[in-house]
């Protein structure tokens, strides 16, 4: 049978490189925040006719908004973003813009105060928190029949720790290269990502418990690793539906839900790496102790791999 | 066992047709799918409730609350389909006009206080009026009346108040309260007359208050249409109303202490003649208006005035989105996604995933039914929980025929092979979804208590329908349908179940 938990240091070894690499990325280049946790506006106008989107931003610059972010998010439509601009400063753009480029029409437009964003992002903190609560007691009260029910809500929120990090340290490196920022989609989307994790490491856990209350193998380490291998198509199957419809969202809706989809992307691999590798093997090292062996073991990684 | 499947059956076909008829027809008064400001575009305006100093905490609630019918009241008037208007914490006021998309006559129609007041031109005691001019030049008032006198431009727009200040000096203030330069009203200003309240015989002023109803008439002249509001008063404000027409009505004809001023926000909409020493309890408001603004202004008396003034609160957000091409694009994505996570579970699980197929298109027209019943306002983000939760709704029948294989591999007939997978799968699949309601829950919560979490809670709101209504489809739908093939011979082929079985199990 494929033994899984038996590479559970190269896991660990892999979450905590990721992970130390989204760290340094979060505290270098941080998370570039959108228009909704600045003062500014954004507007979204498409053009009839093409337009190059390097004459689009110099035009800007003319007119006083050199630090304008342009963005093309279709054909012949563009994201402006800039400071806050009155109604009257909106018209002035954009009859330039038309005097420039041709008739366009403008799709969106919206001025925001700093506030709500930040406000709506300390509270998707507390909401997190919250949740950690609420999953951490529910898992608590699921696996009260197990020997050591609270390991599990924890085992699950560290699985769930990891799959944000990741997506955070992801887009910090996005935002760092690409100019990507976060938005409320954002938001939404590392909050599905956590609804998703959890999601994916109970069906683990869950046949962890049937496994053990039928008392098939005598050691832990054996039970987690016949249960994983018998979800181990279930746990595929649901990521790849999963990311099939994300897919489609991406592709199909285009930038507006662009952060959403790419972050459950994201989320998504990270999510079933964690509910595989990490969650349950997260288990073992904590009901036998390896913490030690653990770091034993990684001064000289490679040597002896299979030396659990 | 057979009959009750059958029954079973029955029931999600009524209830796959009724989910259908719900999309096509409308249905207990839903016309049609309730769609954000995202997605259909319109105005979304946050206000901060302003209340005099020493407003107590039960008279906050009060005025909020009439704060809020009042602001109903125009928008349901004025005709917009779907106005959400909430309370928010920190007695703020959120109001989402969909499909509204010109944002200043939004902000006109929600933002004007709607103080209607009655005033007449200040006579001194030689029964002469009272012109800015006169006071200039005086330390006191020309008579008893002690309320501020208003001097008006020939808009009819504000240009000064007059009031004595504590030490029972004469001030002259503008519309913001702040005092203004005597020398600058001199130029061009000084012959606006003193506009002071009208009373009735017991010093009650007339006010919008004492309106009964407020209705725009159009009457059609020879020279064009004449749009006028046909108001009528209470029974209070109609004695009011005769005992100062009465009096002004006693004045020279044609003069300017002869008209009653109407006064809306303090701005003089119109000042006609009185004619009549008696009117009972009706009259008209006219004054050069378009039929828009009489239907404006007929709504706004109506509805009354707002009891505290609103602004804008240091945390604001306008918008006036257009929804381009959205729905439109995300049909297409949930269409595409849909149909690629059936190809791979009719590939992968055979018969099974044929079932789960038709289970999903069960799953999306009963969650779309949900949506449009509730009803829930779809947005970008709950769009995008919607078409995730498709995704996921194959979890749980994933999860029951993974399940069912294994049970093949150990030599199981299909038959018990069918009800072992749903029973063995249960707990994993209570958990694993009671794990995300919690989620679901708490961004609800969160969401309700925010400003800009819209996109919070439609996302949390469908996600949470979705997975519920997915444990349904995956339990009962699916497991109905393969009971139905149960009992028939096609279930004894094996290779209808899995691709790679035989192979294992043999």
């Amino acid at each position: 049978m494929l033994d899984i938990v038996g590479k559970r240091f190269w896991f660990f070894l892999i979450a905590g490189a990721v992970i130390l690499i989204s760290l340094i990325s979060l505290l270098g280049f941080g998370l570039e925040t959108g228009i909704e946790f600045s003062s500014g506006s954004m507007m979204t106008v498409s053009f009839e006719q093409e337009v190059d989107q390097d004459e689009l931003k110099q035009e800007l610059a003319n007119l006083g908004y050199a630090n304008a972010i342009v963005q093309r998010s279709g054909e012949g439509d563009f994201f402006i973003r800039t400071s806050t601009l009155t109604t009257e400063d909106k018209e002035r753009l954009v009859d330039t813009l038309t005097a420039k480029f041709g008739s366009l029409t403008e799709t969106e437009f919206h001025s925001v105060s700093p506030m709500i964003a930040t406000e709506t992002a300390r509270n998707a903190a507390i909401a997190v928190a919250v949740a950690a609560v609420g999953i951490l007691l529910y898992l608590t009260w699921a696996f009260r029949r197990m020997p050591k029910p609270f390991h599990y809500g924890t085992c699950a929120l560290i699985a769930l720790g990891h799959d944000v990090l990741v997506v955070l340290g992801i887009f910090s490196i996005l935002g760092g290269i690409l100019d990507w920022e976060i938005n409320l989609m954002f938001i939404t989307g590392v909050l599905a990502v956590i609804g998703y994790s959890v999601n994916n490491t109970v069906v683990v856990f869950d046949r962890i418990r049937e496994n053990l209350k039928k008392g098939v193998g005598s050691d832990f380490e054996v039970v987690v690793n016949n249960s994983l291998v018998e979800t181990l198509s279930r746990s595929l199957n649901t990521s790849l539906t999963t990311l099939f419809v994300v897919l489609a969202l991406l592709f199909f809706v285009g930038a507006s839900i662009q952060n959403f989809a790419v972050v459950l992307l994201i989320g998504i691999i990270a999510g079933t790496f964690s509910s595989l590798c990490i969650a349950p093997t997260l288990l073992i090292v904590w009901e036998k102790g390896e913490w030690g062996r653990f770091i034993r073991w990684l001064p000289l990684p490679g040597v002896k791999a299979r030396g659990v | 066992m057979h009959r009750k499947n059958l029954l079973v059956l029955i029931i999600v076909l009524l209830l796959f047709a009724f989910s259908i008829c719900a999309l096509i027809y409308p249905l207990f008064g839903r016309q049609e799918m309730r769609l954000g400001l995202d997605l259909v575009g319109g105005s979304h305006l946050l206000y901060q409730a302003r209340f005099p100093e020493g407003a107590t905490a039960e008279e906050k609630t009060r005025s909020m609350d009439r704060a809020l019918e009042t602001i109903r009241t125009r928008i349901d008037k004025y005709g917009v389909t779907e106005p959400i208007i909430q309370k928010l914490e920190g007695e703020r006021i959120l109001v989402q006009l969909p499909g509204f998309t010109d944002i200043d006559e939004a902000k006109k129609l929600v933002e004007q206080t709607g103080f209607l007041e009655f005033r007449e031109v200040e006579v001194n005691r030689d029964g002469q009026p009272v012109y800015l001019v006169d006071y200039l030049e005086a330390s006191d008032f020309f008579s008893d009346e002690k309320g501020t006198r208003l001097f008006v431009d020939e808009g009819g727009n504000p240009v000064a108040f007059l009031m004595k200040n504590e030490e029972g000096v004469l001030t002259y203030v503008n519309k913001d309260g702040n005092p203004i330069d005597v020398e600058e009203l001199r130029e061009g200003l000084a012959d606006l007359p003193a506009w002071i309240p009208a009373r009735g015989d017991d010093g009650t002023v007339l006010t919008g208050s004492f309106l009964a109803s407020a209705t725009p008439n159009i009457i059609s002249r020879p020279g064009g249409a004449e749009a006028n509001v046909g108001i009528e008063w209470n029974e209070e404000g109609s004695v009011i109303f005769d005992q100062i027409a009465k009096r002004l009505y006693s004045r020279p004809y044609g003069s300017v202490e002869r008209a009653l001023g109407i006064f809306l926000d303090n701005v003089l909409i119109s000042a006609p003649q009185i004619r009549e020493p008696k009117y009972e309890g009706t009259g008209v408001i006219t004054g050069g208006f378009s039929i828009d603004e009489v239907r404006r202004l007929a709504n706004l008396l109506e509805s009354g005035a707002l009891p505290m003034p609103l602004e804008k609160p240091p945390l604001y957000e306008e918008k006036a989105t257009l929804g381009a091409g959205f729905i439109d694009r995300s049909i297409t994505a949930g269409v595409i996604g849909i149909i690629l996570v059936m190809l791979f579970m009719i590939i992968y699980y055979r018969l099974p995933g044929v079932l789960a197929s038709l289970a999903l298109i069960f799953y999306g027209a009963l969650v779309l039914a949900l949506f449009k019943l509730i009803p829930v306002t779809l947005t970008l983000a709950g769009i995008g929980g919607f078409v995730l939760s498709i995704g996921m709704a194959v979890d749980a029948n994933v999860l029951i025929f993974e399940r069912m294989k294994e049970e093949l591999r150990m030599g199981r007939t299909p038959g018990a092979a069918i009800e072992a997978g749903f029973d063995r799968a249960w707990t994993a699949i209570r958990d694993s979804n009671i794990t995300t309601f919690i989620v679901c829950i708490i961004l609800y919560w969160l969401g309700s208590s925010i400003v800009a979490s819209a996109p919070v809670m439609g996302f949390a709101l469908t996600l949470f329908i979705g997975v519920a209504v997915s444990m349904f489809t995956a339990i009962v739908v699916t497991r109905t349908l393969l009971r139905l093939f149960a009992g028939t011979r096609l279930v004894q082929k094996t290779s209808l179940f899995t691709a790679y079985l035989e192979k294992k199990s043999a």
